[in-house]
């Protein structure tokens, strides 16, 4: 039931259930055989993308043990997608205002290195390495650089090729290869991650405190080198029925004249009544591609609530896919992106319903506070034949604040279901000069009172960050860009 | 010259021609309001000033009811805070007309009312002295203890001394009532040199001013204004006043939608505010505020001009008979 609609762009059918999981039998040359140049049999494979995943491909050690693992599995599936991919264009509907020509012209290598063993002191400040985390360097698990001290039993955090369990490998297995909406930047993350991390929730077990993924884009190139260095970090996160965790993900930036590129991938699943609750926190270098997908499935009666915050990167797009797989689910979606930069905030957001009783609210928000700078919002909601009942929500606010500034919305509700709730909004201003007035009757200059309430714009995305820590971070961070020094 | 005013100088000539024609004997001590205020009330300045001529002697009679035989006039000492001359003013988009050339003088110490039909330009005069942006003005002179208000900021009025409570305040989501008060008590200790207070210090001196106004602390948390009863808003608009401080305050129909606590509470707080050097411009459309916050002098407003100028007796008719039996008078 899950075919009721096609997207144009996927040239496989999607699967009815994530549980089809049958072993792939293809064999692992088949990207060298591509990468000889010669004109692929499909007659569509861009030579860009031949290009680099031959690239990607001879930057990974060749695989050590004969039996496949779900890492190789991952690459496998991507490495065969990715064939058949071009690199998108303006008049691909999905990248219609989203220019990545960015990435195209510069010459991208992919990380070759691996990352050193222990990180410099400035990437993490020591308050914060008292907290469960993950460090991602360069897509690769640093484990001395992490700290997983604490977790419950039977609660996995790290490299899936250092589990023990056998057990945890092989249920990671079965989902690894579930999702058929990606684009190319999903399949290119599947042919070039060098590690897969997992964190692995076991069935009933609540996880206290929020396991924190920080990654860290180490290679990176000077400005004008024209050089991209990239990186694919893949992240699976499973919980099993009734498990509860909070995900906390931080992508760092450091010098701002650091240019490299982060393609992370991170996939959730969330068993039946299960509760995610995932912070993504994206403050990349202002020279940086950063081009994230999020891919969420949702067994019955769970709950995925996600709070973004982008304000770095040069060039930003966030792709997220939330799948129903049963019904009674709760989905909250809450984004901020800021462009203060010359820069491109993107929002690709896709939420698929086929089942019952469906409840999710999503609330994006944007600022452009750049002549140059630019918003993108793509938010879909299908609700197809079976999700009767739902209660969808979806509501976009864009603030610009200098001429110029740009913000292209697509906010859209596919329903095909006759008994639903559904609702939709966008608004696009300036600040509002009653409030602004308002401020000045009491003193307040102008410049501080625009402060004041850009933050406070900001502030019913940030405050629902569910880390107190983090939500101060990211409110000092936001400061800093509307007061910069 | 209005920064030293004098009474024989801040006048308008007019009015001295004026006080020729009808000389008005001592007033008889006739008492009309409770004797504790008698001599707040005695020593503010009963002259006459930006009224048109016609209506003066009434004025004049009708003030003739106020005790003032209790201490001698000293308006002479009394500082000219604001004096408004000639004002017009438009909508900013519309380009309507609506202040047609408003008189008005106010000193320090004194209360006044301004009372109206709706649509006189009661609330547009309350903006436009303190700048609201969709209103132009376009003819007169607005000047605060000497200064030209046209040349001041919104925010340099507020500083300068100058507080307008908002008929319909707007909401700020996102912006706590604590913070939104910080910022504009920090922005008055930075103009007279003093150090800012930090979120703990302010607390400290915004708590017992809630207690004046009934309020409970969590008030502070919440956004400005947002999801307030009109009740709250109100008060809320007080409360500021009582952190802020003002020269003058200009309180633009506080009154309305407050039951008659909530009423009292606000009052008291005005009235709580009021020293010899403060005053008061209010706009009102009920007699109730007034018997609450006394005025030295109330002023009928219509058609976008200040065409009569009495004491509390003017506020009674107009409860009693409405604005016609004013305009007949």
């Amino acid at each position: 039931m899950a075919a009721l609609a096609f997207p144009r762009h996927i040239h496989t059918a999607p699967k009815p259930s994530f549980f089809n999981n049958k072993p792939k039998t293809k064999l692992r040359t088949r990207i060298s055989v591509q990468s000889s140049l010669t004109p692929p049999q499909l007659g569509f494979s861009d030579p860009f993308v031949l290009e680099l995943a031959e690239a990607l491909e001879d930057s990974l050690p060749s695989p050590s043990s004969s039996k496949l693992s779900p890492l190789e599995k991952i690459r496998d599936v991507s490495s065969e997608t990715l064939l058949s991919t071009p690199w998108p264009s303006r008049k691909d509907e999905p990248f219609r205002f989203t220019d990545t020509s960015f990435i195209k012209n510069s010459k991208i290598c992919p990380v070759s290195r691996p990352p050193p063993q222990s990180l410099e002191a400035p990437l993490a400040s020591p308050e914060d390495t008292q907290l469960l985390h993950l460090a991602i360097v360069d897509g690769h698990i640093v484990d001395s650089s992490s700290n997983m001290s604490g977790l419950p039993d039977g609660v996995y955090v790290g490299s899936l090729s250092n589990a023990t369990s056998e057990s945890l490998v092989k249920r990671v297995g079965e989902f690894v290869c579930g999702f058929d909406w990606g684009d190319l930047f999903w399949s290119i993350n599947g042919v070039g991650a060098p590690d897969l991390a997992v964190v692995y929730v076991p069935a009933g077990c609540r996880v206290e405190n929020a396991v924190h993924l920080r990654y860290y884009s180490v290679e990176a190139s000077d400005v004008g080198s024209n050089k991209l260095p990239v990186s694919n970090p893949r992240v699976f996160v499973v919980v099993e029925k009734g498990g509860e965790v909070d995900i906390v993900e931080e992508f760092m930036g450091g010098d701002p004249n650091r240019c490299y590129w982060a393609n992370p991938v991170l996939e959730v699943v969330v068993g039946e009544g299960g509760k995610v609750r995932h912070s993504y926190v994206q403050n990349q270098s202002p020279c940086a591609a950063h081009i994230k997908w999020t891919s969420v499935r949702q067994d019955a009666e769970s709950s995925y609530q996600l709070v973004e915050v982008s304000s770095g990167g040069k060039l930003s797009r966030h792709n997220l896919h939330v799948q129903q797989l049963g019904p009674d689910t709760v989905t909250e979606l809450s984004t901020l992106h800021l462009a203060f930069n010359e820069q491109t905030q993107d929002l690709h957001s896709r939420l698929v319903l086929d089942y019952p009783r469906g409840s999710s609210r999503q609330l994006h928000k944007c600022i452009v506070a750049n002549s140059q700078g630019q918003a993108v919002f793509d938010g879909n909601v299908k609700v197809n034949r079976y999700a009767q009942q739902t209660d969808a929500g979806q509501l976009t606010r864009s603030l610009l604040l200098e001429p110029r500034a740009t913000v292209n919305v697509k906010p859209n509700l596919q329903i095909i279901a006759d008994d639903v709730k559904c609702s939709h909004g966008a608004a696009i201003s300036d600040l509002e000069e009653s409030q602004l007035f308002y401020f000045q009757a009491r003193g307040i200059d102008l410049k501080t009172a625009r402060k004041a309430l850009v933050f406070s714009f900001g502030a019913e995305v940030v405050s629902q960050l569910p880390d107190a820590s983090v939500q101060k971070k990211v409110e000092n961070q936001i400061r800093e860009l509307l007061d910069p020094q | 010259m209005a920064s030293a005013p004098s009474l024989s100088t801040a006048q308008p000539p007019t009015a001295v021609s004026l006080r020729n024609r009808c000389t008005l004997p001592p007033l008889p001590s006739h008492r009309i309001r409770p004797s504790s205020s008698s001599s707040s009330l005695s020593s503010r300045l009963p002259t006459l000033r930006s009224v048109p001529i016609v209506s003066r002697c009434a004025v004049r009679a009708a003030l003739s009811t106020v005790d003032r035989s209790a201490t001698p006039v000293e308006s002479g000492d009394k500082k000219l805070l604001l004096e408004v001359k000639d004002l017009t003013a438009v909508v900013a988009e519309t380009g309507q007309e609506i202040l047609k050339s408003v008189n008005l003088a106010i000193y320090e110490g004194e209360v006044h009312a301004v009372m109206g039909k709706n649509g006189s330009g009661k609330s547009t005069f309350a903006k436009v002295l303190v700048g609201h942006p969709d209103y132009e003005v376009t003819g007169g002179s607005m000047m605060y203890r000497g200064e030209n208000l046209l040349d001041m900021e919104p925010e340099e009025r507020s500083l300068a001394g100058l507080f307008m409570s908002f008929q319909s305040p707007v909401e700020i989501p996102g912006v706590s009532n604590a913070d939104f008060l910080n910022m504009a008590y920090n922005a008055r200790r930075r103009k007279l040199n003093q150090p800012e207070l930090s979120p703990i210090e302010f607390w400290a001196y915004v708590y017992p001013k809630l207690d004046l106004l009934n309020m409970k602390a969590d008030f502070l948390n919440r956004n400005v204004n947002e999801g307030f009863s009109g009740g709250e808003r109100k008060r809320n608009e007080i409360l500021q006043l009582a952190v802020l401080g003002a020269e003058l305050s200009i309180l633009d129909e506080i009154d309305s939608g407050l039951d008659v606590d909530a009423l009292r509470d606000v009052a008291k707080a005005v009235n709580g505010f009021l020293t010899p050097k403060n005053s008061v411009l209010m706009i009102t459309h009920y007699l109730r505020l007034l018997e609450f916050i006394e005025p030295s002098y109330i002023h009928v407003m219509e058609n976008g001009k200040i065409v009569k100028t009495g004491d509390i007796s003017i506020a009674k008719t107009l409860e009693k008979e409405g604005f016609k039996a004013i305009s007949e008078m």
